[in-house]
């Protein structure tokens, strides 16, 4: 044997590796345990997302807080010449089936409470409220004011909703009186304005479209409710929606797509789509789904938050965000994802098409979290009770 | 072009050039260290140590922030107090609904104090209600609260068209319940001090003075889409009124603060348009409140004779009641 | 060399272990998942689309895989929740993507619901996005003299229109279109589903 082979001497690992290896297994088990974290607090969100769909977790006193009060009032004295009392009325003291009618439904027609005659105009909770939430919305008003304590079920709900499906508002209190309960008294009758034809050439163009475009209803759908960045469009104010298609062939509003499409429209067509969506009352499809705080965003959409110089959005979109035509829109059941996207675009500048650029300063004081809070919290709320003949159009 | 130098360090050229290798290894040190320090610095902005990301500047509303806060709503305390205040915040906001009795026209008092009369420079009750009593020589006498919110019913909301046919009565419950609100808005305020942002700020007048026309444009302009073009407001599509009337029947009457040029004007370059405050120029905000301030509105209650005794007794400075635009007498009032 | 075989030992441990971690465990954990709730399996027109979608390269540009609003903004996109295993029980193999080229398609057929405007783009993506950088597929489309009876004829601006005759799908193009459609994942996912939930804390203030 030449070669000599070296003797290896025994080295003990280097300290500093040593102390590598050491803080590497320390920071693994940081990580695990972080994501643990991580992983409760997903699995929560998820939970929240499937609860908002399915089962609201709300009592009846906090329901009628959070889905009647902006209308009806706390204390249920309604609005003087515009929303009806809730206390000493005869829908409530009626059986309790007629409040879920009215709730599942809404109204679109003159009603009689006490001495006073509404025009009234409410929103179908159908597609907002579960039957729990139904049964205890119910029993709260009907015994907070009207002192009526029978009970609703949750099958009596699920039945009447499968026929709420079928048929649209209540056309009035006369319609209610003739239908559920003799016992309201007289009611006024539907006014003669006439229902609104359906103008065969919007529903041409919306549902089939003009031949050099894509048809409205293709993505906006055949309700106009829209999905996901497709806004809705049911219930909007006519003259809203035919600025808009206006304004993206002047370049104001910026969206290829629209762009395309408003170029192949004549103005008298944007004017007839803008009325045929106008009177469409469609239920919502709207979901909470960017994660929003839905407490500060009903906070910013009643209150605003007046220390960063923000109106609340009410002030301007009137005070159910049904809006107030012909510059402000609707905004309750619109799409989080459409919403949140519109307030970047006013920051951003690819929309700049907002009375007295009015949206443009407002949008840029609101930060990431309260745009996702405030997208959230219009998406919960129900949609617009447009009002379904041309005689009684939106506000003035 | 460094695994060159480094060839030529190996390559012995040390020696020859010293100088160069130490540059070079100082410049490798300086840069490594210097990428070094970026990453770190990178990652501590990332962690949001130097500053809040995603805040957004607060420049517009740096004074307000700066100004007495009231107490917030979840604060209203329960049990009767707390219930009074819940009250008299509802008249406040609501104030047709809940006091429908004394309002003759489509005013809350919201409509003026903004914010639930929270907010600085548009009239905050925080600031009023640690003002009174005081004297005024709107009625040259000592006014307690209780007088001055009379006032608000009998011209801001013009109560001789109410249900009523006047302002509350002494000792009303509307008074107590607005008086409570007022009252626990202002926890905390310094009693008699003259608080910054109180009332409507005073405006300078320009060196043009004011004039309805030029005011119309701005109106046109910067006014109509919400208060509509004829001043008259906008309804929802329940006829809840979102945007209060201007002039007309439904609006302020001829003895309210706000039909003065100088107190509307003050107003409006402070908060309007609505989230634009301060956006109009002081030209602007006097030539609108002069045009809105010359319409036809509810009559003054106080007048007993013809309107020019009255223009006299309790109309000076900044009005335009009793005066004549275009032959037309301003200060009949509203059928 | 002369601890040998300590070294193969200690070398085949650790490529167990990762196998075990990166591999089976994973495996193990995903096997026992039930397709989300809502979620439809595909039809035979949709699964020949999928074909198209792989055959057409599309996963080199998107990705199928939103993540959650506490990583990106892919929510505010419109792009859908973050997405969770069992929303890919009927992808075999799933088809994630890792770029983002292009918008991510998970929900595409939620927030582009319409078929022309799909046909539109693939033909050529610059009919509508002039700045798109997407390649144009005019091979799924044919040119035809007239429309047939049961042809889909496609809608284009006037100066992407052929002078004469009409654009009309072929059957490859219809299918892919049909798949683009289905990718809607709108249901909730379920709350204990498998996802990594990293950073999820970081949303506060939410």
């Amino acid at each position: 044997m030449e070669s000599f082979e070296p003797y290896e001497e025994f080295k003990p690992i280097p300290l500093p590796v040593l102390i590598i290896a050491v803080a590497l297994a320390l920071w693994g088990v940081f990580t695990l345990l972080d994501n643990g974290k991580a992983v409760t607090v997903g699995r929560a969100e998820r939970s929240d997302q499937i609860a908002d769909q399915h089962a609201n977790r709300q009592n009846g006193a906090e329901l009628f807080v959070s889905r009647c009060a902006t209308c009806h009032q706390p204390n249920g004295s309604g609005v003087e010449g515009a929303i009806p009392p809730l206390a000493s009325s005869p829908f409530l003291k009626a059986s309790p089936e007629v409040a879920m009618h009215i709730l599942l439904n809404g109204i679109d027609g003159p009603i009689r409470v006490g001495d006073a005659t509404f025009e009234g105009h409410m929103p179908s909770f159908a597609s907002v409220l579960s039957d729990a939430d139904i049964v205890r919305l119910v029993t709260h008003v009907r015994g907070t004011f009207a002192d009526r304590h029978d009970l609703l079920t949750e099958g009596d709900v699920a039945t009447a909703r499968l026929l709420a499906g079928r048929r649209g508002a209540w056309q009035g209190g006369q319609e209610i009186a003739a239908r559920l309960d003799a016992s309201l008294g007289p009611q006024p009758p539907m006014s003669s304005a006439t229902q609104a034809a359906i103008d065969p050439i919007a529903q041409k163009l919306v549902s089939q479209g003009n031949g050099q475009t894509w048809a409205c209803a293709s993505c906006h759908g055949m309700r106009g409710q829209g999905s996901a960045s497709v806004p809705r469009l049911a219930g909007l104010p006519a003259a809203y929606i035919a600025k808009q298609l206006g304004d993206y062939v002047t370049g104001k509003r910026r969206n290829e797509t629209m762009q395309l499409v408003a170029r192949t429209l004549k103005p008298q067509d944007m004017r007839r789509i803008g009325d045929y969506y106008s009177v469409m009352r469609a239920p919502s499809n709207a979901r909470a789904s960017l994660g929003g705080d839905l407490v500060r965003g009903e906070r910013l959409v009643l209150d605003g938050d007046w220390a960063r110089g923000l109106p609340s959005c009410v002030s301007c979109h009137g005070p159910s965000t049904f809006g107030v035509a012909p510059s402000f829109p609707a905004l309750s059941a619109q799409h989080p994802e459409y919403t949140a996207a519109q307030l970047t675009a006013w920051v951003s500048g690819t929309r700049d098409n907002s009375t007295g650029r009015l949206m443009n300063g407002i949008a840029a004081r609101l930060n990431d979290a309260d745009r996702r809070a405030v997208a959230d919290y219009l998406a919960t709320l129900p949609p617009v009770p447009a009002p379904a003949t041309r005689g009684r159009t939106n506000g003035k | 072009m460094e695994s060159e130098e480094r060839e030529r360090v190996e390559g012995g050229e040390e020696r020859a050039r010293p100088l160069m290798g130490r540059g070079v290894r100082t410049a490798i040190i300086a840069i490594g260290g210097g990428a070094a320090l970026f990453v770190i610095a990178s990652l501590a902005f990332d962690a949001g140590i130097f500053s809040d990301r995603g805040e957004v500047p607060m420049s517009p509303d740096v004074a307000q922030a700066q100004m007495f806060q009231p107490p917030a709503e979840t604060s209203i305390p329960d049990g009767p107090a707390g219930d009074a205040v819940r009250r008299g915040q509802a008249i406040f906001v609501n104030t047709a609904s809940n006091a429908g009795d004394f309002v003759g026209n489509g005013v809350a008092c919201a409509s003026c104090h903004l914010d639930s009369g929270r907010r600085a420079n548009s009239a905050p009750m925080w600031a009023a209600w640690v003002a009174y009593p005081k004297y005024r020589s709107k009625n040259k006498q000592i006014n307690t609260m209780e007088d001055r919110i009379k006032g608000c019913f009998t011209y801001s909301m013009n109560a001789q068209a109410s249900k009523s046919g006047g302002p509350p009565p002494a000792g009303h419950a509307v008074y107590k319940d607005l008086e409570t609100y007022m009252h626990w808005l202002a926890t905390g305020a310094p009693t008699g001090a003259n608080m910054p942002g109180a009332g409507y700020p005073t405006l300078e007048k320009t060196s043009l003075g004011y004039e309805p026309a030029r005011g119309q444009k701005v109106f046109v302009a910067k006014c109509a889409a919400c208060h509509g073009a004829d001043g008259a407001g906008q309804l929802d599509i329940n006829g809840r009124i979102v945007f209060p009337p201007l002039w007309g029947p439904n609006s302020f009457n001829w003895g309210a603060g706000m039909a003065r040029v100088n107190t509307a004007a003050g107003f409006i370059k402070a908060n309007m348009p609505l989230g634009q405050g301060s956006s109009l120029t002081d030209q602007q905000a006097w030539d609108v409140a002069a045009y809105i301030d010359s319409q036809e509105r509810p009559k003054d209650p106080r007048q007993t004779g013809s309107i020019e005794e009255n223009a006299k007794a309790n109309h000076g400075g900044d009005s335009y009641y009793g005066k004549r635009i275009d032959g037309r007498l301003v200060g009949v009032g509203t059928p | 060399m002369n601890r040998m075989v300590p070294l193969a030992i200690l070398a085949l441990a650790i490529l167990a272990f990762a196998t075990l971690m990166l591999v089976i465990a994973p495996a193990i954990q995903i096997r026992s998942e039930a397709p989300t709730p809502g979620l439809k399996p595909y039809t035979a027109q949709q699964l020949r689309g999928r074909t198209q979608y792989v055959a057409q390269g599309c996963i080199y540009c998107h990705s199928q895989q939103p993540r959650s609003i506490d990583q990106a903004p892919d929510a505010e996109r419109g792009w859908g929740r973050a997405s969770v295993a069992s929303d890919y029980a009927y992808d075999r193999p799933h088809l994630l993507g890792t770029m983002r080229t292009g918008p991510d398609l998970f929900n595409v057929g939620a927030r582009l619901p319409s078929r022309g405007w799909h046909l539109t783009h693939l033909y050529q993506p610059r009919a509508i996005f002039g700045w798109s950088i997407m390649p144009a597929y005019p091979y799924l489309f044919e040119r035809k003299e007239h429309a047939e009876p049961g042809d889909v004829v496609i809608i284009l601006p006037a100066d992407r229109a052929p002078k004469k005759g009409v654009i009309v799908a072929k059957r490859e193009a219809l299918d892919l279109v049909a798949y683009l459609q289905s990718l809607d994942h709108t249901f909730p996912a379920p709350t204990r589903a498998v996802r990594d939930d990293g950073y999820a804390e970081k949303g506060e203030p939410r």
